[in-house]
């Protein structure tokens, strides 16, 4: 005890704790996954390892049809909102403030102020009517109503991004002879496309994780894959939502390996 | 020059701003407007002006005498979604804060990857991860299943469709959220200045409550914020653990949107919902703004 | 080559409008060290950027060859910039951050590739060529941002403190470096610093900036010599500065008195280096002070003596440490002065202010 170090970065107890907390984390999500492994229908009957739900689940054409809604979805919402953020980032940062620009600022990041039933709940006002007297009861909505929330999520990692750039490097471009545009493709764009990037994945998983949205905005046959999941859910409990839930785990993982790769290259 | 760059600006921002307003902040404009309507007779609403439906957020009427009471169900959930919200943030507070202590601290190498397994359940989407808390506490779940093993129990404990579910569930599932920004905060922290308050005779108490604290604080509202707005707002996770019995704010909303068929009174507790939110926000940029101009002053 | 006509710049409006140059005249001459040297807020940057065209001109006008470019946006200005923080495109290499300009004028590869390479061999950096601009020391940064700078044969070489961010020992090399480079291509260099010494060494000429304002201009001998005012002889160099009396040609400073040319009658204040003050009585033509010793400080090559006089003024000599004849000093020591005339100035006590 006399001679053990004085360690400034030693909290007692915080190693125990942390170990705890991520065990707590994990275990669920293991067990999880362990089930999924099951032959047996009922989840709390083990009989013996079998990839047999993973098999029913790509043959489920319902569990297909929804995975290709979430990836339609997902992936347009994220381009739009993406596109329209970087545009809004570009306009709203490294400037003398403009007027109105406080507006801007508190409508960009309004869908983060409002509990997500809620949202669900005006929207599903405000398109009942209109798919009464349109019609129209396309996955349209569904792309707006992902693109509006997707949009300040995109926004703070690349206006984060942009407000971290070297303004001389931009001076520095139009000192050595490029024109606006010139300096935006060459300088600004390379410089940003980390923050465009992680701003896109962060739509993306932002719009892919969204269940209650969808389920009141939904059309007949436009489940994604969360309303899918949740509509199981009610019927009942079995191996094959396990299998569908350690699919959609291993995605996440995917993602954040993939986006840890992405940014420690670009450093 | 300021005039036509102010345009430009404009112009920039016109298209994501036009797609909000659209989509999300003229929407809750109907919701106020429907929030001062009269419910219809299957569900929808009545254009005819009446303040029924704020009136029974917090009121209810005999149907017998047509005396008026508080109304103990909204007001029970009202409650319920607080407590349940504030216990939340509590609970993640104790195990977020050391555990971003603890990655904080790691040697830079091994620290991505603690950072990696914080970021896993981050971006794993939140009802597969309330599905997996489900399994634990079920009755025929883990929990159950080794008790009844072990012979400590006769018959399974119904722990699903309780309080306890639902706070258990919204832990889980905000967890990262505490321990992602704090762990920003620590991470900044300079340790030569704990170095430095134990040079003047600082205890490890001492130190952590005047110096590592007051600096590390940004972080850990930021991380309140981000797990007690969601919480109070929570839907999905109510819904699957705590099913018709301990619902929430967000579960009543839906309720009166659907079987309830009463559009007036959810929409006017949505706009209570979102006022609540809103305060809670307010009330942390005045925490923020303030620190800034005394940093300035 | 270029005249600086009545240059000003205001920044702000109504209550918060400041002043950062005030109708600034000078010319520069072709293949000309020019150097804006000034204290931090002297308007010395300003000027500099109005120059390279990154704000514009509230007034005056800016001839480069006989033609205006007050109007013209930097990106048609034949003026390339050095930045003070080299502002290297991070996600380029060395060569690429070379090429930026002629790629961006839109010219061939082939007239692109060999002048890059030139231009590197020129700053020595040939072999870096395909490293990450931030793999590089701080020295060899320094060099890509000249050499990115100079490749497309600007009119005028603009340095905004280019070396503040080097180390002493860095800094001395990349001084005569810049020289070199200037001599070799002949090129006209503005270069901005608030090191003195660093003016000194490298400029054919030093305007001094104080409050927007250009204070002198002058060769750098000329400047220390003969400082315009208090400011300038404050700032270039060492001074000593004593209040005199000046009567019938007379200068009087405590019980010493000179006859002094071009002094006016009335209160003045008086000049001189610490090297040029005589510890020693009886020396012609000079102002002869008593004075106490209050403090020696050594210096390696010299001593710095710190003197009091009588009247409670302050003066600092500075003698060399030679081997032979350093005169024994002691603190508390009453010793007899001499400022000779030929080393005292009569200097402004105002700045140009209005």
């Amino acid at each position: 005890m006399a001679n053990r170090s004085f360690d400034v970065r030693k909290l007692p107890g915080a190693a125990a704790i942390a170990i705890t907390c991520f065990v707590i984390l994990y275990i669920p999500m293991a067990i999880l996954v362990f089930y999924s492994f099951n032959a047996g229908k009922v989840i709390g009957n083990w009989e013996g390892a079998s990839l047999k739900w993973y098999g029913a689940a790509i043959h489920n054409q319902a569990f297909l049809d929804a995975a290709l809604n979430s990836l339609i979805l997902a992936t347009t919402a994220s381009v739009i909102s993406t596109l329209l953020a970087t545009m809004a980032a570009l306009a709203t940062t490294r400037n003398e403030r403009f007027r109105g620009e406080g507006v801007i600022h508190i409508i960009l990041n309004q869908p983060l102020m409002v509990p997500e039933i809620v949202l669900a709940i005006a929207l599903v006002i405000i398109v009942g009517q209109i798919k009464q007297v349109t019609g129209y009861t396309g996955l349209g909505f569904l792309i707006a109503a992902h693109t509006a929330f997707c949009i300040p999520f995109a926004y703070l990692p690349i206006r984060a991004r942009l407000e971290g750039m070297d303004l001389s490097l931009e001076t520095a471009a139009a000192d050595l002879y490029a024109s606006r545009f010139y300096t935006f493709r060459r300088v600004t764009l390379p410089l940003l496309s980390p923050g465009i990037l992680s701003g896109f994945m962060l739509a993306f998983v932002i719009s892919l994780d969204d269940l209650v949205i969808s389920d009141f905005l939904k059309s007949p046959g436009q489940d994604t894959l969360p309303t899918y999941l949740m509509g199981e859910l009610k019927r009942n409990l079995t191996s094959e939502i396990y299998a569908i839930s350690s699919l959609l785990l291993l995605l996440s993982v995917l993602i954040v390996a993939g986006s840890w790769v992405a940014t420690r290259k670009k450093d | 020059m300021n005039g036509p760059d102010t345009w430009r600006r404009w112009a920039l921002s016109l298209p994501a701003v036009a797609v909000i307003m659209l989509f999300s902040i003229l929407p809750l404009g109907v919701v106020l407007v429907y929030s001062f309507l009269t419910p219809g007779d299957f569900g929808n609403v009545k254009w005819i002006f009446s303040t029924d439906g704020w009136f029974s957020v917090l009121f209810e009427r005999n149907i017998f005498d047509d005396t008026i009471g508080l109304s103990g169900a909204n007001l029970s959930i009202l409650f319920r979604s607080i407590i349940l919200s504030v216990l939340t943030t509590l609970i993640t507070l104790i195990f977020g804060v050391p555990t971003a202590w603890f990655i904080a601290t790691r040697p830079p190498t091994q620290r991505n990857f603690w950072l990696f397994l914080i970021t896993i359940p981050f971006w794993t989407n939140l009802l597969v991860r309330t599905i997996a808390v489900q399994e634990m506490i079920r009755s025929e779940g883990v929990f159950n299943r080794i008790l009844l093993a072990l012979g400590l129990i006769k018959e399974p404990i119904q722990m699903m469709y309780t309080d306890f579910a639902v706070l258990l569930g919204m832990t889980y599932v905000f967890l990262p959220l505490m321990v992602l920004p704090v762990y920003a905060a620590i991470e900044k922290f300079d340790f030569r200045l704990a170095e430095a308050s134990y040079d003047l005779y600082a205890s490890r108490l001492f130190c952590l409550r005047r110096v590592i604290l007051p600096l590390i604080k940004p972080g850990v509202i930021a991380g309140s914020i981000l797990v007690f707005v969601p919480s109070l707002g929570a839907y999905v996770t109510p819904r699957v653990m705590g099913g018709g019995k301990s619902m929430m704010l967000g579960n009543l909303i839906d309720l009166q949107f659907g079987q309830g068929r009463n559009w007036p009174l959810g929409a006017a507790l949505s706009i209570t919902l979102t006022v609540l939110v809103l305060l809670a926000l307010i009330w942390y940029t005045r925490l923020t703004a303030g620190r800034k101009e005394r940093d300035h002053g | 080559m270029l005249d600086i006509r009545g240059l000003s710049k205001r920044f702000g409006y109504g209550k918060g409008e400041v002043t950062a140059l005030h109708e600034v005249s000078f010319s520069i001459a072709e293949g000309e060290f020019f150097t804006l040297l000034g204290p931090s807020g002297c308007g010395k940057t300003t000027l500099l950027r109005l120059i390279a065209g990154f704000i514009s001109p509230s007034g005056g006008s800016l001839v480069l060859d006989g033609k205006d470019i007050a109007a013209m946006p930097p990106n048609r200005r034949p003026v390339n910039t050095v930045f003070q923080s080299y502002a290297l495109f991070p996600h380029m290499t060395v060569g690429e951050n070379v090429a930026f300009a002629l790629e961006a004028q839109g010219r061939p590869r082939s007239e692109i590739d060999p002048a890059v390479d030139k231009m590197l061999s020129l700053v020595q950096l040939l072999h870096l060529k395909n490293r990450k601009s931030s793999e590089l020391s701080g020295g060899q940064q320094q060099r890509v941002a000249l050499a990115r700078a100079l490749v497309a044969k600007p009119r005028i070489l603009l340095l905004d403190e280019p070396l503040s961010a080097l180390d002493m020992k860095l800094r001395k090399d990349m001084q005569i470096e810049l020289k070199r480079l200037q001599r070799e291509t002949g090129l006209t260099f503005i270069f901005v610093t608030h090191d003195q010494e660093e003016a000194l060494t490298m400029s054919d000429r030093i305007a001094v900036m104080s409050g927007g304002r250009v204070q002198q201009i002058a060769t750098p001998r000329e400047l220390y010599d003969s400082p315009a005012n208090r400011f300038v002889a404050g700032f270039i160099g060492e001074s000593n500065f004593l209040a005199a009396k000046a009567a019938n040609g007379a200068v009087e400073v405590g019980q010493g008195r000179m006859a002094l040319e071009g002094a006016a009658d009335g209160p003045l204040t008086l000049m001189i280096r610490p090297e040029h003050v005589m510890l020693a009585g009886n020396a012609p033509d000079a102002l002869e002070l008593e004075a106490t010793v209050d403090q020696l400080v050594f210096f390696g090559t010299d001593t710095h003596v710190h003197l009091g006089l009588a009247d409670g003024a302050k003066l600092v000599a500075r003698v060399q440490n030679a081997l032979h004849g350093t005169r024994n000093l002691n603190e508390g020591e009453r010793i007899r002065i001499a400022l000779p005339a030929k080393a005292l100035r009569i200097v402004n006590d105002e700045e140009i202010a209005a």
